[in-house]
């Protein structure tokens, strides 16, 4: 009974939905908007004096990622009227950021990362510069942010052009720029693209191990180069891989700065550690130890291992003492417990 | 034992800084720059009891006010052989000991040169920058793995080795109080350390029969000098 009655019904709700021939309703939206907004010289003069431009370019909307997708009142809902109410935005800052809540409607999870940002904290702060969804992605020519790759550290390179410029003269930014490299990282590969934490902070440094960690522990990945993937480990096993390891668990604050790799390997400026601007160099040791140990005598940088595993050939004086209390430790303690087991069982047979 | 137990609190984190339970023991004493202070503070005090007793003991052995029973004989080494034989039942007797036996001297010399190095290698951690001014700085992270090491070693001996012989050993159980009061049971006496016994009275030694109260049971405490 049912059944056959919902065969029908369906029937009905097929035949009444618009067929997929008729025009786009989003292209006729376009079309209406753009009769106005098409006009280059359209604009709109804010009370705080600032001129907010209204041209769309029809070309650069149609080939952006959304172009084919959506209309023009999917974002700007409430421009349904024409003429449009009024704008309250004051300046354009304002006007940009009443547009904001747009994307979160369909982007949910990448606008909520985003409000954890430092770019957001600076935003609520009262800092206008900085950057939310559109300054990155722009607004009505928005395309793929990562094509080509090097679009990112271009993207970031408008407001952060010291880092830019010393990391397109790191061994990774050369790569990058030389080869198009997908091994190496570009700015949101360290530094995320949506939850940007800010850099500046004791946690953020402390977690440098990790960031790099996460690729110079790929075997593969390090094994194209020739570069062990062994760094990580041995940072670790030495006196200021363990503290930040410790300190990054622990819930107050250290009170004592300790080394993490961009500490002696730079930041943005990362050169290869054979290259004669190179921080690590050997002949440059000396002066990095002494940026965290002033008046660090010459003997101090052997000290670090280099992230050498001791050997009989690196560090054979450490490998030797290591190697001792690994005999040594189980047959001492084996036979003192031999010794205690022995006691006892005396005991129970002279009972 | 407060200090070492200070040490060892705040040591081991350090070595084993990946397990669990560091990052838990680091954020209950505050945070790891307390625990380093607190291992500074009681590795110096430490390192002053050390240095304090060797002192005091080369004084005393120099003015001959002690005597040096402590020292390690060819003795010690036929003891322990034969004690060892006797508990697997190779030997008919068990070793007769004089004022300190070997397992006493063992851990005696094991803890003074086990403090001895815990010392010099803190120093060394505690100090790198002057230290290489004149050494090489790869001793520096020989220190460390000897340091651990060692600690690790200090720790496991005296739960194993100290706690038995001291505490749990069914001889002293609970608690052996001679090295606090001097005072020692004429029994135990004759049981641990028959040659001293025998030295002090005048006596000749007999061997200890078996393990377990003597026949004379109710001996009064002999004196036993201070230890």
């Amino acid at each position: 009974m049912t059944r056959s009655v919902r065969a029908p019904l369906g029937l009905v709700l097929l035949l009444l939905s618009p067929p997929l021939w008729a025009a786009d309703p989003a292209k006729d939206e376009l079309d209406t908007c753009l009769s106005c907004h098409g006009d280059k010289s359209l604009e709109k003069k804010l009370p705080g004096g600032e001129v907010a431009r209204l041209h769309v370019d029809r070309a650069a909307f149609e080939k952006s990622v959304h172009g084919a997708k959506l209309g023009c009142t999917g974002c700007h809902p409430g421009y349904q009227e024409i003429p449009h109410p009024d704008h309250p935005a004051k300046d354009l800052a304002a006007f940009t950021a009443s547009f904001r809540e747009t994307c979160r409607s369909c982007h949910f999870a990448n606008y909520t990362k985003a409000l954890d940002s430092v770019h957001f904290a600076a935003l609520s702060a009262g800092n206008t510069a900085a950057p939310f969804c559109v300054d990155c992605h722009g607004a009505h020519d928005i395309t793929k942010p990562n094509e080509p790759r090097t679009r990112i550290s271009d993207t970031c390179s408008s407001c952060h052009s010291v880092e830019a410029e010393q990391y397109a003269r790191s061994v990774h930014g050369k790569a990058l720029a030389e080869t198009n490299n997908p091994d190496v990282p570009v700015c949101t590969d360290c530094h995320r693209s949506h939850a940007i934490a800010d850099a500046r902070t004791e946690a953020w440094r402390l977690k440098s191990p990790e960031t790099c960690g996460g690729c110079h522990t790929d075997i593969a990945r390090m094994g194209k180069y020739g570069l062990s993937t062994n760094v990580y480990r041995s940072y670790l096993d030495d006196f200021h891989g363990r503290s930040a390891s410790l300190y990054s668990g622990q819930k107050k604050a250290p009170q004592r700065v300790v080394a993490v790799c961009i500490d002696c390997h730079g930041v943005h400026d990362i050169a290869r550690v054979d290259e004669a601007g190179s921080k690590v160099l050997e002949k440059n040791l000396q002066a990095t130890c002494a940026k965290c140990h002033p008046g660090a005598p010459p003997n101090f940088p052997a000290a670090w291992l280099s992230h050498y595993e001791p050997s009989p050939k690196r560090a054979p004086l450490v490998w030797a003492t290591a190697l001792f209390y690994k005999i040594l430790i189980p047959v001492m303690i084996g036979g003192l417990a031999l010794q205690v087991l022995l006691h006892l069982w005396r005991v129970v047979v002279n009972r | 034992m407060l200090l070492f137990t200070v040490l060892a609190v705040t040591g081991f984190p350090q070595k084993f800084y990946e397990a669990r339970w560091a990052g838990v023991v680091v954020n209950a004493i505050g945070g790891l720059d307390r625990v380093r202070y607190l291992h500074r503070v009681a590795g110096i005090l430490f390192s002053v009891a050390t240095v304090f007793h060797i002192m005091a003991v080369t004084t005393l052995a120099l003015m001959r006010r002690t005597g040096m029973t402590m020292v390690p004989t060819r003795r010690d080494f036929t003891d322990a052989i034969q004690q060892i034989g006797w508990y697997l039942g190779l030997a008919r007797e068990p070793a007769m000991f004089g004022r300190f036996d070997y397992r006493q001297k063992f851990e005696y010399w094991g803890m003074l040169i086990g403090s001895l190095v815990m010392v010099v290698t803190g120093l060394i951690l505690y100090l790198p920058l002057p230290f290489t001014r004149v050494f090489p700085g790869e001793l520096i992270p020989v220190a460390r793995v000897a340091h651990s090491n060692e600690g690790l070693m200090a720790f496991l001996v005296i739960i194993t080795w100290h706690i038995y012989n001291a505490h749990l050993s069914p001889d002293v159980f609970p608690f052996d109080t001679c090295i606090f009061t001097g005072r020692i049971s004429r029994e135990r006496m004759h049981h641990e350390h028959p040659l001293e016994l025998a030295r002090l009275t005048g006596e000749p030694a007999d061997p200890p029969s078996a393990h377990g109260p003597d026949s004379g049971g109710s001996a009064p405490p002999a004196a036993a000098g201070n230890a």
